[in-house]
């Protein structure tokens, strides 16, 4: 087998050397090839116990400000960071040519018209990156013959990655209490099929999903420390699919909107983890479950990581991107669009992803937003999870720990019945659902949600000091502990496919069915850390009788 | 000598078809005998066969359910008459079919394809008064009996004891329903005699069943708590 390996790693990197040769030749050559294919399966590390992902840590936070300095975004009057040069404007039918680019004139002096990217309902206008997109967007807004304008608000992933105190720990178990927790197990009775003709659009950072080489030209950058990288010239990077993930036929119509192809592969892990929860493969004897284990899996890729960023991505996960991947999932057989991603800001900012989100309920599909993990950072208005709230048929889901276990206890907080609201979960009037997202604070590794996705240490090479960095390679996978309303929100993508492989196919449907069979936790009725309760697979499927 | 069966026997399963006919069928052979040894001065006993076809009070949940809100009954009982003025009734009946466990969302009911079968057996007794129209009673000094009226409308009450049984696909032990409840009872109808030892009755039952409904299920979410409706029946009554 090792010499197996050696000859087709010695075939990839032959094929990738060839490539780079050949590209380096065209001086329009994109930053990266990806070889498709052309790759090895990966390299299973099995349970990675010494990697978990949680709020707030110092890994995550310089991940993200890593992310910052490459992006360079622009912070709006109310803190919300939004893409530089751009703004997003929708103009109302049968406006002229002419008037719309008065209108533009009149509100920047640089602003010019953009090709109308795919899978949008709405313009880009390109202005200078030293203007105030805000204000821009204010002066377009004024006119007449605009329908809305905003900044390109950046949005994220509602998790943030890797805890450090749990490296310590000797022992480990990698159990997914989070899905017996929400019924499962009875539901996989009532439900074998587990979903196997619904689609599940994974609008993230994009999944790993294939096999390849890719070719790259890793130029020089500098961190938020001001400590300068050294560029790395033409690399290799290994990447494979995750093989707890992938099998024949299961990945339908990946999309980029990163990078504007087709490939919408993942390099930072978050969309392969949620994807995992969402449809793990499961009763094969290897790894972790998913909840509907035998959907379809699109990859929508709308977030950028920071790899993608080094590369010198083309865009960077905005609302544009994210109500341009809602469009694509929905034109293109999406049943369910999950959505472990938001963003804070102003109330109703957000009126592209707003629009997308209806035109993709209008056809049918139903959406689930995580809610967002500032609970502890001063529990800012997530928009984009607002949004859920105003659109029946789609879901805004927080996220609850492993107290919820203990029990029929409705996490009063009083005694006997602690609270079960992860310590993140952002709470308010939106707030409609909960799931299991996890919590590491009095579970340790036992409170993560755990699935497969790359092992960080081969990846995160951007963390180390310049003199250990190194291209990254995505072919060594492992079991990961994640936590987050990003994590939860997947649980409810798959019960909800589940319940659309049941015959119930309108969104509003789905939702008020979901609603009705959460268990109630908290105060009594929809509250404002729980919603309507946890998500229950198993009553959900099952449904009302005449009498009980 | 009561009898009831169900509407999934009498369509599909022909083992148990064949054996329901049969037993009605003794059943009404057996009330002939019966009845001859009565006359209609005292009083008499006869046999009936009956089919119900109600309008459940808890109309979205069985819609809900089963598709439609108005469901068959089959059963028979036995029909006492005192002097052809007052009567009571004994029955028993059942309706027994297999829907769907369903939700229902804004007033449509989304059905999920797991089985439930409702079994409802009521077991009835009503009393009431028989009414002579147009002259029909004897002329108080004839000395010969005038015949006895063909159309005779009666209109009675009356209390019941109904079980109610729900089995679903996938339940867990005590998820299942068995219970049982009294309800109170209003008829009214005409019977018409066709034959001197055969006749024929079509009325209408409304029954109010509460204690059943309501604590539970699609009847609870749709604030529907009254197991009763309301009845056309049909009798074939054997006996003068």
């Amino acid at each position: 087998m090792g010499r197996f390996r050696a000859l087709l790693s010695a075939i990839a990197i032959g094929m990738a050397l060839a490539t780079l040769a050949l590209r380096a030749q065209d001086p329009a050559a994109r930053p990266f090839v990806v070889r498709e294919n052309v790759g090895l399966p990966a390299v299973d590390e099995g349970v990675l116990a010494d990697d978990s992902h949680a709020p707030n840590t110092i890994e995550a936070r310089r991940r993200a400000a890593v992310a910052a300095v490459l992006q360079s975004d622009g912070i709006g009057s109310s803190g919300a960071r939004y893409a530089r040069g751009r703004v997003i404007v929708k103009f109302r039918d049968g406006v002229s040519v002419a008037a719309r680019q008065r209108a533009i004139a009149s509100a920047s002096d640089s602003g010019t018209m953009a090709v109308r990217p795919s899978y949008a309902n709405f313009d880009i206008v390109n202005i200078d990156a030293s203007e105030d997109a805000e204000e821009t967007a204010r002066a377009l807004s004024d006119s007449g013959d605009v329908e809305y304008a905003q900044p390109a608000y950046r949005v994220h992933a509602t998790f943030v990655p890797n805890d450090p105190l749990y490296k310590s720990s000797a022992t480990f178990t990698p159990g997914q209490w989070n899905l017996p927790l929400i019924g499962l197990e009875a539901a996989w009775d009532i439900q074998p099929q587990a979903g196997s003709t619904i689609t599940v659009a994974i609008v993230d950072t994009g999944i790993a999903y294939m096999n390849a080489t890719i070719t790259a030209d890793l130029k020089a950058f500098t961190d938020d420390r001001g400590v300068r990288y050294p560029a790395l010239g033409p690399v290799t990077i290994p990447y494979s699919a995750a093989s707890q993930l992938v099998q024949p036929g299961r990945i339908v119509a990946p999309r980029d909107f990163i990078w504007n192809n087709t490939q919408a592969l993942d390099f930072d892990g978050h969309g392969t983890h949620v994807a995992g929860t969402v449809g793990q493969l499961t009763n094969d004897g290897i790894g972790t479950a998913g909840v509907a284990f035998n959907v379809k899996l699109m990859p929508v890729k709308v977030l950028d990581s920071v790899w993608d960023d080094i590369l010198g991505a083309p865009n960077f996960g905005t609302d544009a991107e994210v109500a341009r991947g809602i469009r694509y999932a929905a034109d293109n057989g999406a049943n369910i669009i999950n959505m472990s991603l938001g963003r804070t800001g102003p109330p109703n900012t957000a009126p592209a992803v707003e629009d997308a989100i209806r035109y993709a309920v209008g056809k049918g599909v139903f959406i689930v937003i995580a809610a967002g993990n500032g609970f502890e950072d001063g529990n800012p208005r997530e928009i984009i999870a607002e949004i859920a709230s105003r659109v029946p048929g789609a879901v805004s889901v927080a996220s609850v720990d492993r107290n919820a276990t203990s029990g029929d206890h409705k996490c009063t907080g009083g005694a006997g019945s602690p609270m079960c609201h992860a310590y993140y979960s952002t709470s308010g009037s939106y707030i409609e659902l909960a799931a299991p997202g996890g919590s590491e604070r009095g579970f340790g590794r036992n409170g993560l949600i755990w699935q497969q996705t790359f092992d960080f240490n081969f990846v995160e090479t951007y963390l180390l000091p310049p003199s250990a960095f190194r291209a990254p390679r995505f072919d060594v996978h492992a079991y990961v502990g994640y936590i987050g309303t990003s994590m939860a929100a997947p649980h409810v993508a798959g019960v909800a496919a589940m319940l659309m492989q049941q015959g119930i196919k309108d969104p509003a449907a789905i939702e008020a069915a979901l609603e009705r069979f959460a268990i109630d936790l908290g105060a009594p009725g929809r509250d404002d850390l729980y919603g309507f309760g946890l998500v229950d697979a198993r009553n959900t499927l099952r449904g009302l009788g005449i009498a009980r | 000598m009561l009898m009831g069966f169900d509407l999934r026997v009498l369509r599909g399963e022909s083992a148990l078809r064949g054996t329901a006919f049969a037993a009605a069928l003794l059943l009404l052979a057996a009330a002939v005998p019966a009845a001859a040894q009565t006359t209609t001065a005292g009083l008499s006993l006869r046999p009936m066969v009956l089919v119900d076809q109600q309008l459940f009070a808890a109309m979205e949940t069985f819609k809900a359910v089963f598709g439609q809100s108005s469901q068959t009954l089959w059963g028979g009982g036995l029909n006492v008459t005192h002097n052809d003025r007052i009567y009571v009734e004994v029955s028993a009946s059942q309706f027994k079919k297999t829907g769907e466990r369903a939700f229902v969302n804004n007033g449509q009911a989304f059905r999920l394809g797991i089985p439930l079968t409702a079994t409802v057996t009521p077991l009835e007794i009503t009393g009431g008064l028989r009414f002579h129209p147009r002259g029909q009673r004897p002329p108080r000094f004839s000395a010969r009996r005038p015949a006895p009226s063909r159309f005779v409308p009666y209109v009675g009450g009356g209390i019941g004891l109904y079980q109610y049984r729900e089995t679903s696909g996938f339940s867990l032990p005590g998820e299942d329903v068995e219970t049982r409840h009294a309800g109170a009872i209003l008829e009214g109808g005409v019977e018409v005699r066709l034959h001197r030892w055969f006749g024929v009755a079509a009325d209408v039952h409304y029954t109010h069943v509460p204690g059943i409904l309501g604590a539970g299920g699609i009847s609870k979410d749709e604030g529907e708590k009254d197991l009763g409706g309301i009845a056309g029946r049909f009798k074939v009554i054997v006996g003068r």
